[in-house]
């Protein structure tokens, strides 16, 4: 009797562990990746012989796989998005993604002798994954947050877990988007959005 | 024996709900879900990101004064904070940076303290003493640097925020930017802790009149922006709208500082 309880929690024991060592590994396996990238993305910032043009196209190709932009561009809509006609939202998710794009190139475009370091990894869910980082210059540390989903179905040219949100110092560029695009179409219409979106990038 | 059984079991249990979990389906079936799973992926991220209404009675004015601000950005701060940093290299103005920092030191200590994280303020008291004396009245910050004492700003708002106080309606301050009800009744806590006064104390304090006041508050003022304009700028060129953006960033990045 008492072998065949011992037995039991044994059994549940190994269970445990195996889960959370598939948890772990996925932790360090994004961690690594993200790092990997992030090299990538500094060796081609500090290539002098290219560029500007070819610096930012080439950092937006090691970018794009790791984020989901068509993601975000429907999420930045809210509940908006399902009211859309399907060209506006095949239209408005290029704009979007456009945008994300030239915004992300903008801004590493500075970059200069900055430190990222990886803070924090930690799965919140089954399909969640948090990865904090601290984006280190001489002026200060910038606390950035990547928000990672692992999508149901992998998608075609992208990694198995992709970022849907940024938080740059507690401000997610999800929600102000969606604050702002929520506040925008309560005078004007997804067209005007759209027009304003498109002058931008 | 059994043992070893039972741990076979356990084994392919595991290795067969991986498996389940990839049924393979057919093209039409993936051609009709594709649909329904969009739904149900949005559906999935819908509470996350449940927009919190900020309080904004005073929208239409809120508004003028970002475009005010803003121009005042464009037209005068920006050139004079150009010329400002063409004239002093980046090290120094980092240092004026520092400065005004390290003067800012009983406002943190008290906020830090009433807040009850006194590691914190002792982190924070270390740091000024090293800084003021080693440091050079503050223009170095040899406390990060060799003794690793982190900085830790608070300010009143977070100090009442921390206890529960909502931020009220959102104003904009001529100048100044953002900020909201909380913050700018917190302003005044604030510079009774400050050594930079518009009016004489019966402490020490840095300035006694009304002009060494604004003199010393606008060179702080044009050395902080000559160090954070790109940021402002990097910021402004994702806006669609500029006040609601800024609005927005505001307020979530006040929440996060309390939340800590």
């Amino acid at each position: 009797m008492i072998n065949k309880v011992v037995k039991n929690i044994l059994l549940v024991c190994i269970i445990f562990v195996f889960t959370q060592n598939l948890q772990a590994n996925n932790n360090v396996e994004l961690k690594e990746h993200f790092l990997s990238k992030i090299d990538d993305v500094i060796v081609t910032v500090k290539n002098k012989k290219l560029s500007k043009d070819e610096r930012n196209s080439n950092i937006i190709e090691i970018v794009t796989p790791m984020f989901d932009f068509e993601l975000m561009a429907k999420l930045s809509l809210g509940k908006m998005w399902k009211k859309l006609s399907k060209e506006d939202k095949k239209k408005f998710v290029e704009l979007y993604v456009d945008r994300m794009k030239k915004s992300y190139s903008s801004k590493i475009d500075s970059y200069s002798d900055e430190k990222i370091e990886v803070k924090k990894v930690k799965q919140v869910k089954k399909n969640r994954i948090v990865l904090t980082t601290d984006f280190i210059n001489e002026k200060e540390s910038l606390e950035i947050v990547y928000k990672y989903h692992k999508p149901k179905k992998p998608k075609e040219h992208k990694d198995t877990w992709l970022i849907y949100d940024v938080e740059i110092v507690g401000v997610s560029i999800l929600k102000t988007d969606k604050a702002q695009f929520k506040e925008f179409l309560q005078t004007k219409t997804i067209i005007e959005l759209m027009e304003a979106l498109s002058k931008k990038s | 024996m059994r043992l070893i059984v039972s741990f076979f079991i356990v084994f392919i249990v595991v290795s067969f709900s991986g498996c389940s979990s990839k049924k393979i389906e057919s093209p039409n079936e993936v051609f009709l879900s594709e649909l329904n799973s969009e739904d149900e992926e949005l559906d999935d991220f819908e509470d996350e990101f449940e927009v919190k209404e900020i309080y904004d009675p005073f929208s239409g004015y809120n508004r003028v004064m970002t475009s005010f601000n803003d121009n005042a950005y464009e037209y005068v701060l920006k050139p004079i904070a150009n010329g400002y940093s063409y004239i002093f290299h980046e090290e120094i103005r980092l240092s004026v940076d520092k400065f005004f920092h390290n003067i800012y030191y009983p406002s943190r200590l008290v906020n830090n303290l009433l807040q009850g994280k006194f590691y914190n303020a002792y982190e924070e008291t270390g740091r000024f003493v090293i800084n003021s004396t080693v440091g050079l009245f503050g223009l170095f910050d040899p406390a990060k640097s060799s003794f690793n004492l982190q900085a830790h700003n608070e300010d009143f708002g977070q100090t009442l925020g921390f206890y529960g106080v909502g931020s009220g309606p959102h104003i904009v301050i001529p100048l100044l930017g953002p900020s909201n009800l909380r913050d700018i009744i917190s302003l005044y806590p604030d510079t009774m802790l400050s050594v930079i006064h518009s009016t004489e104390r019966s402490y020490w304090t840095l300035t006694d009149t009304i002009e060494e006041f604004l003199a010393i508050k606008s060179l702080e003022m044009i050395n902080t922006t000559s160090l954070y304009m790109r940021d402002y700028e990097k910021l402004k060129a994702d806006a669609v709208d500029l006040y609601p953006y800024l609005r927005d960033v505001y307020e979530q990045h006040r929440d996060k500082l309390i939340e800590e």
